[in-house]
């Protein structure tokens, strides 16, 4: 199956912010002095999870843009569940295994949700500024 | 008396647990009739299909974040704070 565009671009997006905020996590861990190796196997196991989740999601709206309305709804609905499993059981291994921060995992999983309420709060932010610009112009 | 205090801790942050879920299935639905309509809108303006999918996809990301919540308590009430509240129990009576 062929990737769509919009989805490895989304994707990437996604990924390229949440190793942003990884390294700001992993700062104040630092600072806070409760850093150590589990930190950074944490906070790589709930990006995984997170990203993988993410692009899981895109692959099955692409699928699904294509069907019939309902057929498309019981495909999201059946994929959700699905990868909910997947998040419940990756969010257990993190919790149960003891060289994983309990902490960092479950932060990590929120990271595309940050990452997307930054970006449209900076794509506003941009496109007020080009109305702005544009006004004057016209003025 | 002090295991009837436990299993109802115990009791309780499973009961929590299984309540906090039920906040799963919302994004299921939420999503299920988001892409229902985007097919529909490609259906009519096949031409955008590029943009409603990024868009769509972002808004399934925000709307799946609602189950991530209750996942997240969930395994905290099943995880972490049964340990937690039996050790504040158990120091209260000590």
């Amino acid at each position: 199956m062929k990737i769509d565009d919009a989805v490895k671009r989304e994707t990437k997006y996604i990924a390229i912010g949440s190793v942003i905020l990884s390294v700001l996590m992993e700062s104040i861990f630092l600072i806070a002095h409760h850093w150590s190796y589990t930190v950074i196997l944490g906070n790589l196991l709930g990006i995984i999870a997170a990203v993988g989740n993410f692009f899981l999601m895109g692959l099955t709206v692409q699928s699904a843009v294509g069907l019939e309305q309902k057929d498309a709804s019981a495909k999201m609905k059946a994929s959700q569940t699905l990868r909910m499993f997947m998040l419940f059981a990756i969010a257990i291994l993190g919790v149960l295994a003891p060289c994983f921060n309990i902490l960092a995992v479950l932060i990590s999983l929120f990271f595309p949700r940050i990452v997307i309420m930054c970006r449209s709060f900076f794509l506003n932010k941009e496109e007020g500024k080009k109305e702005n610009d544009g006004g004057e112009n016209v003025e | 008396m002090l295991e009837l205090a436990i299993g109802i801790i115990l009791g309780a942050c499973a009961l929590g647990a299984g309540v906090a879920m039920i906040a799963g299935i919302g994004p299921g639905i939420g999503e299920g009739s988001a892409v229902a309509s985007a097919c529909e809108a490609i259906g009519r303006q096949p031409e955008c299909r590029g943009s409603v999918t990024s868009t769509m996809l972002m808004g399934c990301a925000v709307a799946e974040t609602t189950g991530l919540y209750a996942l997240v308590i969930a395994i905290l009430l099943i995880f972490v704070a049964p340990n937690r509240l039996v050790d504040i129990l158990l120091t209260a009576v000590a």
